[in-house]
């Protein structure tokens, strides 16, 4: 600022505009000096002028463009929540309520369907007649993978990823090895949901499929880690049913979680829908559910308190009708039918560096099962994190073993990035000799149509 | 000294320092407020991100958090929504970037070789037709005119940006499961990137090339994208139709031929023969893919050459269009592009009508009475935006879904309550004689999934 300059006219100018502030003043100020000030009045209001509008900029936005984005982006809000609220919501908009259905009566024995007492005859007569859809294809019983989640969206996004990675994981060892899967989403039975949904589920695949020799159920949150191993199915011929446990725990202790009914197999005979008519009565919702859950906490080891599920109460029938059923159940405890995840995840590096797929044991665990995680609900047994980054890692580690037909591996456990292991050549064939599980290399069988 | 201080010149002083130091002040906070609104002040961050969190402060935090979620970048999300430490059981607020390990180096590609799928492969029919021989058990016929299919469609390995988009790609994977279990075909499910190249839409080739040269086995691939969806149950392919093609596509040769129009073919669901034929088509259809500046001016190229294409990169249905438009001589004959059925359905005119066409027809016809695929071209359930309403498209693919569905569950005496519902009724109460129920379409044990019976 030219302070110097002005400062003789200024001795001159200063007393003469706070003595008179007025018109008359203005004839006797002289031009320069006059200019001089205009600028300086001009300057600082620039400047003024600048700095709201740089504020204004900041905070508001003056451009046109963002105001528009920002509305666009309001309304998209505004209505993705709105569809999401509603597809979550459990009311159906065109679906009247049913009010027709009665109450369960709590004296009569809830029943899944009527009773059959001749379906090993019926079956049998059933496949003579139909001898292109035979019970053993390529010299293998034919088995049917059951599987299924909730019709609705997960309590959180996070849920339905890892359900359709598991579904990826299924299908995965069921090309390999010759299974059929069903996928469920529907409530069959609207008083057996939950846990409880397999068994008139099980029945009814039973039924309608006698040409599938073995219904394999397993649960959404278990994954196949051992893509080779295959389920030893002749040592199970005079079996019904095949489940993970242990004897010691299921006579002895009575432990709740002596059985797991997250991963089992249901031979296609009369037996089974037998056990699955004795099974049922303790499922149905309501008030039936409740009282049959105090019986089990009762009578089961370190079962807490909650309403009677599916596990519990198989356990419980085959503990008190132990010479009824257990001659035809196979407790098996050899190979991981299920294995429970927390004591495998850790160990996946351990297990690549000494053994092999093909194992099915606690040294390549066949199945790892994400029991207690919940990811399709609110809230776990277990931290998140460690179940989610565990469920990535499992499914990873199986993965490498699919993809090492094609020459590339997962960069680590927890990548979902791969790595090429193999070259392209010009000669792929020897490659895929070595490489396929579904050959006999590997020991198992051939084809399937 | 004392002069200076008090007195006249005093006055005139303070005021010219006062008017001085208001014009310093008014820089100062000028630069202050520059530099704030640029690059912001430590934890207190840009005024944008203080005006955002000063609405969320006067808004409810659940309902505002879950829609950014949806369609803001996750950087803003893992700064904005703040981590409830003492719940770490709940996965409400969960961020998947936490767990994800990204790790190594993507393949650096030679920029002065061009882009090739693998090594030249000139061939794969003898190789094939000699490791069929030796393989009897991986026959490439499964049937009298039932050749070996595999159904490859497939996803990211990590979650999408789309809070329901899972959800439907779980539901479009049990439509497919379905499909393929009652037609006898296997399903294989993509969760990688074989190609950082080839990385979107083009993602498909290096697969495909992959999956063909490792299972010799497999006489027709069938890709299908993963936002169609199977609506007849009962259509069988007609494979014998396509014995003399190897590529059979959804489209009109007019449209392809004449007009070369961008949409005259849609390669979202179609099937290639395992063959040295479709091996050097995939090789000529791939050059236009690598991302990048490759891809951009192949874009331009495309947009001038085809009808009414919009501007953007090179997708490899236009690039498909393109080579068979130029190419007709070298690729033409064995392409067969097919439109008495649906291989590819548009959903926006099909949706609407299944009410009518449940009332009108029957499944097993597979065209626009009954169709087999309904795609949802551009909705995108699984980004951040579609090119057609959110509502629209989601309500649209859940009653696709149920429309399917509505034939698996007739097979076990059940449907739907409405198009639109999850929930499910009984059609046909259960019997004691259950072998004796014949389901109406003939799916429980359909022609097409019957075994060869041996001569014995």
């Amino acid at each position: 600022m030219g302070h110097d300059t002005g400062t003789p006219e200024k001795r001159r100018a200063l007393p003469t505009t706070t003595a008179n502030g007025g018109r008359a003043t203005t004839a006797r100020v002289p031009r320069g000096r006059q200019i001089h000030r205009t600028f300086n009045n001009i300057k600082i209001t620039v400047l003024c002028g600048l700095v709201t509008i740089l504020v204004l900029r900041g905070y508001i936005g003056l451009n046109l463009g963002t105001s528009d984005a920002d509305a666009v982006n309001r309304h998209l809000i505004e209505e993705t929540n709105r569809i999401l609220a509603e597809i979550r919501s459990d009311k159906e908009p065109d679906d009247p309520e049913d009010q027709s259905e009665s109450e369960i009566n709590p004296n009569v024995t809830y029943a899944l369907g009527p009773k059959i007492t001749n379906w090993d005859q019926e079956r049998k007569v059933w496949l003579d007649q139909n001898q292109q859809f035979p019970s053993h294809v390529n010299g293998k019983p034919r088995i049917l993978l059951v599987t299924g989640s909730p019709p609705g969206p997960c309590d959180n996004a996070i849920g339905d990823h890892y359900l359709l990675k598991g579904t990826k994981n299924k299908i995965d060892y069921c090309r390999l090895h010759g299974i059929e899967i069903l996928y469920n989403m529907a409530h069959l039975d609207k008083e057996l949901a939950g846990y409880w949904a397999k068994l008139p589920l099980i029945r009814r695949l039973l039924l309608s499929h006698p040409e599938v020799e073995w219904i394999w159920w397993m649960d959404s949150d278990a994954l196949f880690t051992d893509m080779v191993f295959e389920i030893p199915l002749p040592k199970y011929d005079g079996y019904n049913m095949v489940i993970h446990g242990y004897p010691d725990l299921l006579f002895n202790q009575k432990s709740w979680i002596a059985l797991n009914t997250g991963s089992f197999l249901f031979r296609n005979c009369q037996w089974s829908l037998d056990l699955l008519d004795e099974w049922a009565p303790m499922g149905p919702k309501g008030k039936i559910r409740d009282e049959a859950g105090k019986i089990l906490t009762a009578n089961l080891k370190g079962r807490p308190a909650f309403e009677a599920d599916d596990q519990s109460a198989l356990i419980y029938l085959l503990i008190s009708k132990k010479d009824q059923w257990m001659n035809k159940v196979f407790v098996e405890n050899s190979y991981y039918l299920h294995g429970y995840w927390a004591g495998l995840v850790d160990r996946y590096e351990e297990m690549i560096e000494k053994y092999h797929p093909g194992l099915g044991d606690e040294r390549w665990p066949f199945i790892t099962h994400f029991v207690g995680c919940k990811p399709c609900g609110s809230y776990g047994d277990y931290p998140v994190e460690r179940c989610l980054s565990s469920m990535e890692r499992a499914f990873n580690f199986a993965d490498n073993q699919v993809l090492e037909l094609y020459g590339f591996r997962h960069r680590g456990l927890l990548s979902p990035k791969i790595k090429r292991i193999r070259n392209e050549t010009a000669t792929p064939l020897e490659f895929v000799d070595q490489f396929d599980i579904r050959r006999p290399v590997h020991g198992s069988n051939g084809s399937r149509s | 000294m004392l002069d200076w201080c008090f007195g006249p010149q005093w006055r005139w002083r303070l005021k010219r320092f006062f008017r001085n130091g208001k014009v310093t002040i008014l820089c100062l906070l000028l630069t202050v407020i520059v530099i704030r609104g640029n690059l912001g002040a430590g934890r207190f961050g840009t005024p944008q991100q203080d005006f955002i969190e000063i609405r969320d402060h006067f808004y409810s935090s659940g309902h505002r958090s879950e829609p950014r979620r949806v369609l803001e970048e996750a950087q803003t999300t893992a700064t904005a929504t703040t981590t409830n430490d003492g719940d770490s059981n709940s996965y409400e607020q969960f961020d998947i970037n936490k767990i994800l390990v990204d790790e190594g180096e993507d393949e650096k590609p030679d920029p002065n070789k061009p882009y090739t799928l693998g090594p030249k492969i000139s061939d794969w029919d003898e190789q094939r037709a000699e490791w069929l021989e030796k393989n009897p058990n991986f026959p490439n016929f499964i049937g009298p005119n039932k050749p070996r299919v595999l159904l490859v469609t497939g996803s990211s390995p990590k979650p999408c940006e789309n809070q329901v988009g899972d959800h439907y790609l779980l539901k479009s994977i049990k439509n497919k499961i379905d499909y393929c279990r009652l037609h006898g075909v296997e399903v294989f499910y993509n969760m990688a990137l074989l190609d950082a190249e080839m990385a979107g839409f083009w993602a498909k080739l290096p697969l495909i090339r992959k999956l063909l040269l490792s299972h010799p086995e497999v006489e027709f691939l069938w890709w299908m994208d993963s936002d169609a969806m199977f609506t007849d149950m009962a259509f069988e392919v007609p494979w014998d139709r396509y014995k003399d093609h190897n590529f059979v596509m959804h489209g009109w040769d007019e449209m392809i031929y004449d007009q070369k129009n961008w949409i005259g073919l849609n390669t979202g669901s179609f099937l290639l023969r395992n063959c040295q034929w479709s091996l050097d088509i995939l090789d000529a259809w791939a050059p236009m893919g690598p991302k990048g500046k490759v891809r951009e001016e192949a874009g331009k190229i495309l947009t001038r050459e085809l009808k009414d294409r919009p501007v953007f990169e090179a997708d490899d249905q236009s690039a498909m269009v393109y080579l068979l438009a130029t190419q007709r001589d070298k690729w033409g004959e064995k392409v067969y592009l097919e439109n008495a059925y649906y291989l590819h359905g548009y959903w926006g005119i099909l949706v609407d009508r299944y009410e009518e066409m449940m009332e009108n027809y029957h499944p097993g016809l597979g065209d626009h009475r009954w169709p087999l695929v309904t795609h949802f071209v551009g909705c995108k359930p699984c980004g951040k935006f579609g090119d057609y309403s959110v509502e629209r498209c989601l309500k649209q693919m859940d009653r696709a879904f149920n429309f399917g569905d509505n034939q698996i569950l007739q097979i076990y005496g059940f449907t739907h309550t409405t198009l639109a519902s999850r929930r499910v009724k009984r059609t046909r109460n259960e019997t004691s004689n259950p072998l004796e129920v014949k389901d109406e379409l003939g799916l429980l044990h359909p022609a097409f999934k019957a075994v060869k019976v041996s001569s014995s």
